[in-house]
């Protein structure tokens, strides 16, 4: 593997090692996530997917390996949408002001808001159909609602690259098709990575998946085999029953994203 | 009401109110991050802990509130180091601040010769025997402190509401959730001066909940807890005076009463606007539903 790092890639992940106590729960990970990609990241409970998605973002500290990215990390730079249950969903803020959250980065510790930061607001939450309830308490939305201004937070940042963990899956038709819109033209500017176990939502945009259970196998086509779900899960049947779609491949040598290449 | 003017022509019930104002603006602000960010008992062993201080300073001869600020923000200091992370070692700790402080300070009062009449005022709180010495330290620290807080309000806000995001978009989450600790710090001893230190906990966890009754914005929630505040303190102070009532007890007190009155009436304006729902199905605004903070 060459030092360098790739052009194409706005992301590298190389031999990642890290784990919580004493045990190991990712073993020496690679991932390139290049300019165009819609990746998923899926894998069973436990296997490491939020792990990987943390040590990405900065959030922890990697016992070997490293993180590269391509461009230097402006804070902001990062899209994130988080979990339902990593916040409180009782905390005294209304959409507007929660979506303006994603503003935080620019401007530093000391900043106070300005016009444009509103103005992103404002363009940010018609783009993803919440300017009708932009004063309503966060408490108050609906799951699909609460996705939509998570993602409107995420994007209000203007970030080069976007991350969603476990999105929902159970969301409203008016989340699921306003999602599909605003995600494949976001695509087209910035990488999407998605990480979750219900591959079925995001089906037609996923272009590469990435099984994550431990150790890290990825699958550049976007299309899943059945040894290769064995391989990440042990009992892959589930998944495949609800449709993803998949061939048998012969020739995948699933370790190395660079070896695709 | 002459009764009430006559009393205010004492300098003592000036400093009490002096000091009611100080307490609740910061009960207000401080208070509201201590239960959005479920930090009550941390204040709980960070007020107990300054006892410690308190007994050292009262044992020299020394002003007994500046131990008490110096001991409260080093035990905030050494909780916030410990951090969330090591969840259990910090509960711990809090167990073992609350009574190592409380302990220590009684050591050095019992070793000061003669009675300690004041041991009672710093426990349960005294509003009316606060000097005029003690109300320009309480003005210091108030502006300090809520200067601190607007400094890095953006910052304290995103963390206190998600900290994991907040952390994503380069905000030193640790550092921040320190300064909130150390701020905590420097408002509970001047809320020892209002209701003491056994009773504070009152006044950090009473005019926020009334605040979140009603608001559904962090800065409307400051403000309201700040009046809530006010209202609880003077109310409280007033109560003691006509009762003849200890005026610490009285506060709390007629702080719960106030909670408790604040959610009946929001029950009862939600219970009003379903039934006018019912009446008229088209009219639903669904953001004007209240009360949804417990």
């Amino acid at each position: 593997m060459s030092k360098a790092v790739d052009p194409d890639a706005v992301l590298e992940v190389r031999g990642l090692t890290f784990g919580y106590e004493r045990e190991a729960v990712l073993r020496d990970v690679n991932l390139r996530v290049g300019g165009d990609d819609f990746l998923a990241i899926i894998g069973p409970n436990g296997g490491g997917k939020t792990t990987l998605l943390r040590l990405i973002l900065g959030l922890e500290t990697p016992w070997r390996g490293s993180v590269h990215w391509s461009r230097a990390l402006v804070p902001g730079a990062i899209g994130y949408v988080p979990q339902f249950s990593t916040f409180d969903k009782n905390f005294p803020v209304q959409v507007r002001d929660a979506v303006l959250m994603g503003r935080l980065g620019r401007g530093g510790l000391l900043g106070r808001y300005g016009r444009a930061d509103y103005r992103a607001v404002d363009r940010v939450l018609e783009q993803l159909h919440l300017d009708g309830i932009a004063a309503m308490p966060i408490a108050e939305l609906s799951g699909g609602q609460l996705q939509r201004a998570l993602i409107a937070r995420a994007l209000v940042g203007d970030p080069a690259i976007l991350f969603l963990d476990e999105p929902t899956a159970s969301v409203d038709a008016e989340t699921r098709q306003v999602l599909e819109g605003v995600l494949a033209e976001l695509n087209r500017r910035i990488p999407v990575v998605v990480i979750t176990h219900d591959i079925t939502g995001f089906a037609s945009q996923v272009k590469q998946i990435a099984c994550v259970n431990r150790q890290l196998f990825y699958h550049g086509s976007g299309k899943l085999s059945h040894s290769d779900l064995a391989e990440a899960y042990g009992c892959p049947v589930e998944l495949i029953a609800h449709g993803v779609p998949h061939r048998i491949l012969h020739d995948h040598d699933h370790q190395h994203a660079h070896a695709h290449e | 009401m002459s009764d009430l003017i006559g009393l205010f022509s004492y300098e003592f019930a000036r400093n009490a109110m002096l000091a009611a104002v100080f307490a609740s603006i910061l009960a207000g602000t401080v208070g509201t991050f201590v239960v959005v960010k479920r930090l009550v008992f941390i204040a709980g062993g960070v007020s107990h802990a300054a006892f410690a201080g308190l007994g050292f300073c009262y044992w020299l001869g020394a002003n007994p509130l500046i131990g008490a600020v110096v001991v409260a923000v080093l035990a905030a200091l050494l909780l916030g180091w410990l951090g969330e992370s090591r969840a259990r070692s910090q509960d711990a700790m809090i167990g073992l601040l609350w009574a190592g402080g409380m302990a220590t300070g009684i050591v050095f009062i019992h070793m000061t010769p003669g009675y300690a009449p004041s041991l009672m005022t710093y426990l349960f709180g005294d509003i009316l025997t606060v000097s005029r010495g003690d109300v320009h330290l309480l003005a210091a620290l108030t502006i300090v402190v809520v200067g601190v807080l607007a400094l890095f309000y953006r910052s304290l806000v995103a963390v206190a509401f998600d900290e994991t995001f907040a952390a994503v978009q380069g905000v030193p989450v640790r550092r921040m959730t320190t300064l909130l600790l150390v701020l905590m710090a420097l408002s509970v001893i001047m809320l020892i001066q209002v209701v003491g230190i056994i009773l504070l906990i009152a006044l950090f966890t009473i005019p926020p909940l009334i605040a979140l009754m009603l608001a559904n914005r962090f800065l409307a929630v400051l403000v309201l807890a700040v009046g809530a505040g006010l209202v609880t303190s003077t109310g409280g102070l007033l109560g003691s005076y006509w009762l003849d009532m200890p005026s610490g007890p009285a506060i709390v007190l007629f702080g719960i009463a106030l909670v408790v009155l604040v959610r009946g009436a929001v029950w009862l304006r939600e219970r009003l606007w379903l039934r006018r729902m019912a009446w008229e199905p088209g009219g639903a605004r669904s953001g004007q539903a209240a009360g949804h903070q417990e």
